[in-house]
């Protein structure tokens, strides 16, 4: 048995992790020196000469083995250095940091709106089963997961600001130095869109989850005992059925940070989704590779979070550490 | 961009102008001998008819752009992106400019005369003066220009002064300046009139430096990729102008958020709008769409030095294959204009007595039968870079079925890369210019973007260099007409391009926006207001 209970628990996690993301820089780095084009020849354009590609090329230490350059780049990630932006000569992290916090706060209201509403919808429904709420919510919820999320945009887009009524903007527009929170009208639609997209798969989870738990032995007896209906369901119930949930979770809200680059391109989206798309087409490797290497994190960190959450909320699971 | 084949058009939502787009995109007139005295004392700015209403101060202009992002740059003397063409033009100026019907008219310069065939003199306007106050003076002309030269700054303009040395820039007074040319050059004119050759204060640098230009606006702040905003210059030398108090120019990745942003009333104006949304924009009370006529073309080049199209023969079955008014519909849904294998079409020299070639099936297969190629296959190399490239090479490969002719298009991600120029067989793009401009940057030998190899070394057609440097130095234009007409009747009958259409500009505004009308030019939205001192709220 492992020993170590809870906090050597998250110590392997957490080198685990390491370990993944270590493994991914591997790739990213192979991935993007695998992407077609010189980028000294994309950056100088089509007159270049041969001296300033070489000039460049050298700056860029495009000239050192592969190797060498892998090593600079990841010792320079390890010390928080991204590199310089290809196309704008700035930090990376100068360009991207306003970028990130835009995206995050775009996340993260997504997150503390669709999650509770999910898991409200999905523990109702598991309650309320086969009755009309169930089947009304179940037949939402389908329709609504099959349709990818820039569908939901744009037909919200339709509805809400250009074709039928003119309420909400719909763009995002964040003027220079501004946050998205200033004008928090601009952040309805996509949140929306993102709210949609998420929450149909976690609450059908959390239904599923909790219909399993209902029916089981504890849950039989915690009513033979005479509990009152409420505390069955909030006390006895939830917390086992949160479970399973809290990985569907993390991997959308892992989406999400991903995904969001689809929500971004709809609503023109100051964020991190439009940064990575000009960094492709502009061969910026190291903006390509500080994005890859970002939403590589958040996967692992949330996907962390979901495997310490779990235990935390299932006893039988904590007495095995 | 490379990572979604567009089906239209319209799809190639991506703008990016790359160096060589910018030459391809910069107009050009053929100023010369008498033409070039153009300061007609008249201080009117170019390029605007009373437009309907008299104009009112006030309001913020909000501009949706097509593209932009990390790469967006401000500099008064290049671009990247287009949202900084839009960004140049809220604030610095040229000293001549083309109007509407792409004819230069004087801007900054009170008259621009070409004195000899190798000498030009820039008188300025008296009185005009930078946003921070200070007077616009020959040094400044003299700053810019040879900044322009620097070949370290690699400045879009740098090719067009070929013929001038930093030397060669002599000041005269305070307020007139001589250029000195290494050879003849009548094209001095046209590269002063270029919006991206404009003239910046004796000191400038890009941003982040300061930008004060001669220009309606100042910069107020400004995010690459996301947005920047220009204030109201209220010291411009243009009494009255301009009218806005603020103009907000806003980068959009999607044509769709920008036609949603358009019409969600977030933007008062959009570039480029996808041609299948005129319907939806010109059925939309309170929005309209404006569409320019350009002399903009994607030709299919043939090197003519190259097989199979060393035969005039191959090539002329070629060109009597293309279907032209079907290509206008299908590669620009309409919006364009049947062409005849000619570029240039607003030069006063464009050479109209040539016929109108028409699709003739059948002579291109005796053409091809008689040069022994009937049941040919070649292959045509395109790719995603302007707007409907892919799109007239699959058209055409389809039009070529009809003759026999089997043509493999291959659209390349890295066709602008080492095989460029290269080809046998491909699709290229290029924008509105007059004649002699244009055959230097494509039709003769050392021209940066020969794609068909003209002129041939012998044979007819090699004579074309010489009646080149004919026209160049003719001064007087009724002895130039004639032999541009000759070059273009040899272009016409030998040369390697098919020119099927030149197609339209078209853009999108509220109506509550006054002062946009049709331009033949290079820029959209009227060149964007001519800088913004053009246009109003109503």
């Amino acid at each position: 048995m492992h020993s170590g209970g809870i906090w050597g628990f998250i110590l392997r996690r957490t080198l685990l992790g390491l370990l993944v993301l270590a493994v991914v820089s591997v790739l990213v780095f192979a991935a993007t020196q695998a992407l077609p084009g010189d980028p000294a020849r994309a950056i100088l354009g089509r007159s270049a000469t041969p001296d300033s590609l070489a000039a460049l090329r050298a700056k860029l230490h495009l000239d050192q083995p592969v190797l060498q350059q892998y090593w600079n780049w990841v010792s320079g990630l390890v010390h928080g250095d991204l590199g310089d932006s290809l196309a704008n000569q700035e930090p990376v992290s100068t360009y991207l940091k306003p970028l990130i916090i835009n995206s995050g706060f775009l996340v993260l209201l997504s997150g503390i709106i669709s999650i509770p509403l999910a898991i409200a919808i999905g523990v109702w429904a598991a309650v309320r089963r086969d009755k009309a709420f169930d089947v009304g919510s179940s037949l939402i919820t389908l329709l609504l997961a099959a349709l990818p999320e820039f569908v939901v945009g744009v037909v919200l887009v339709v509805l809400f600001a250009t074709v039928v009524v003119q309420w909400l903007p719909a763009v995002t527009q964040v003027p220079p130095g501004g946050r998205p929170w200033d004008d928090m009208t601009g952040m309805v639609l996509p949140v929306a869109t993102l709210v949609i997209a998420v929450t149909p798969y976690v609450a059908r989870i959390m239904r599923a989850s909790m219909i399993e738990v209902l029916e089981s032995d504890y849950v039989e007896m915690a009513r033979l005992k005479g509990l009152r209906e409420n505390t069955v369901i909030l006390r006895h119930a939830l917390p086992n059925a949160l479970g399973p949930t809290f990985q569907v979770i993390a991997i959308n809200l892992a989406y999400l940070a991903g995904g969001v680059i689809v929500v971004e391109y709809v609503f023109n989206f100051p964020g991190i989704g439009g940064a990575l798309v000009g960094g492709v087409s502009n061969r910026d490797l190291p903006v390509v590779q500080a994005l890859a290497m970002l939403v590589a994190t958040v996967y692992v960190v949330l996907n962390l979070i979901a495997d310490i959450a779990t235990i935390l909320v299932t006893p039988r699971m904590r007495t095995t550490l | 961009m490379a990572d979604t084949p567009s089906q239209r058009p319209e799809d190639n939502d991506s703008f990016s102008l790359n160096r060589r787009e910018l030459l391809m995109g910069a107009g050009g007139v053929l100023l010369a001998g008498s033409l070039a005295a153009c300061g007609s004392g008249s201080s009117s700015s170019s390029g605007t008819t009373a437009a309907a209403g008299t104009p009112k101060r006030g309001g913020n202009f909000r501009l949706a752009v097509t593209g932009g992002g990390a790469k967006d740059i401000m500099d008064g003397q290049s671009i990247i992106t287009k949202p900084d063409q839009a960004r140049l033009m809220t604030a610095f100026e040229t000293l001549l400019v083309y109007d509407t019907n792409y004819i230069l008219q004087p801007h900054l310069a009170e008259e621009v005369t070409q004195n000899k065939p190798d000498q030009w003199t820039i008188k300025l306007k008296q009185g005009i003066e930078f946003s921070n106050g200070k007077t616009l003076t020959s040094d400044d002309v003299v700053y810019s220009l040879q900044r322009i030269l620097n070949p370290k700054l690699g400045l879009f303009g740098t090719s067009g002064f070929a013929s001038l040395k930093p030397s060669g820039i002599k000041k005269l007074n305070s307020t007139t300046v001589q250029l000195n040319l290494s050879y003849a050059d009548a094209g001095i004119g046209e590269q002063l009139g270029q919006y991206y050759n404009g003239i910046v204060p004796v000191g400038y640098e890009a941003y982040p430096a300061p930008q004060h230009g001669t220009g309606g606006y100042i910069l107020k702040s400004f995010t690459p990729g996301q947005q920047s905003v220009h204030t109201r210059n209220p010291n411009y030398w243009q009494s009255g102008k301009p009218y806005f108090d603020q103009v907000t120019i806003t980068d959009f990745t999607d044509a769709t958020a920008q036609v949603n942003a358009l019409e969600a009333g977030q933007a008062d104006a959009m570039t480029d709008l996808p041609f299948s949304n005129v319907p939806v924009i010109k059925g939309h009370a309170g929005l309209s769409v404006l569409v320019s006529k350009t002399g903009g073309w994607l030709p299919l080049c043939m090197a003519i030095d190259l097989t199979p199209f060393t035969d005039n023969r191959v090539r002329e079955a070629f060109r009597l294959m293309v279907d032209r008014p079907q290509m206008v519909e299908q590669v620009l849904s309409g919006y364009g204009t049947v062409a005849n294998d000619l570029y240039s079409p607003f030069d006063p020299a464009y050479n109209h007595s040539l016929p109108q070639r028409v699709q003739d099936i059948e002579k291109a297969k005796s053409l091809l039968k008689q040069a022994g190629q009937d049941g040919m296959t070649v292959d045509l190399h395109t790719t995603n870079g302007a707007a409907g490239m892919v799109e007239s090479a699959n058209v055409f490969a389809t039009q070529a079925q009809a003759a026999g002719v089997t043509i493999n298009v291959h659209n390349d991600p890295n066709y602008y890369g080492d095989q460029y120029l290269k080809l046998a067989f491909s699709v290229d793009f290029w924008g509105t210019r007059n004649y002699l401009p244009q055959v230097a940057n494509g039709s003769i030998p050392g021209a940066p973007y020969n794609e068909t190899h003209w002129p041939p070394k012998s044979g007819q057609g090699s004579n074309f260099l010489d009646l080149y440097h004919q026209a160049l130095t003719q001064v007087d234009e009724s002895k130039r007409i004639p032999i541009i007409h000759e070059m273009q009747a040899l272009e016409y009958n030998y040369g390697g391009y098919i020119i099927p259409f030149f197609n339209d500009l078209v853009d999108a505004y509220s109506s509550k926006v006054a002062g946009f009308e049709p331009s033949k030019g290079t820029l959209n939205l009227t060149s964007f207001g001519n800088g913004y001192t053009t246009i109003w709220f109503t």
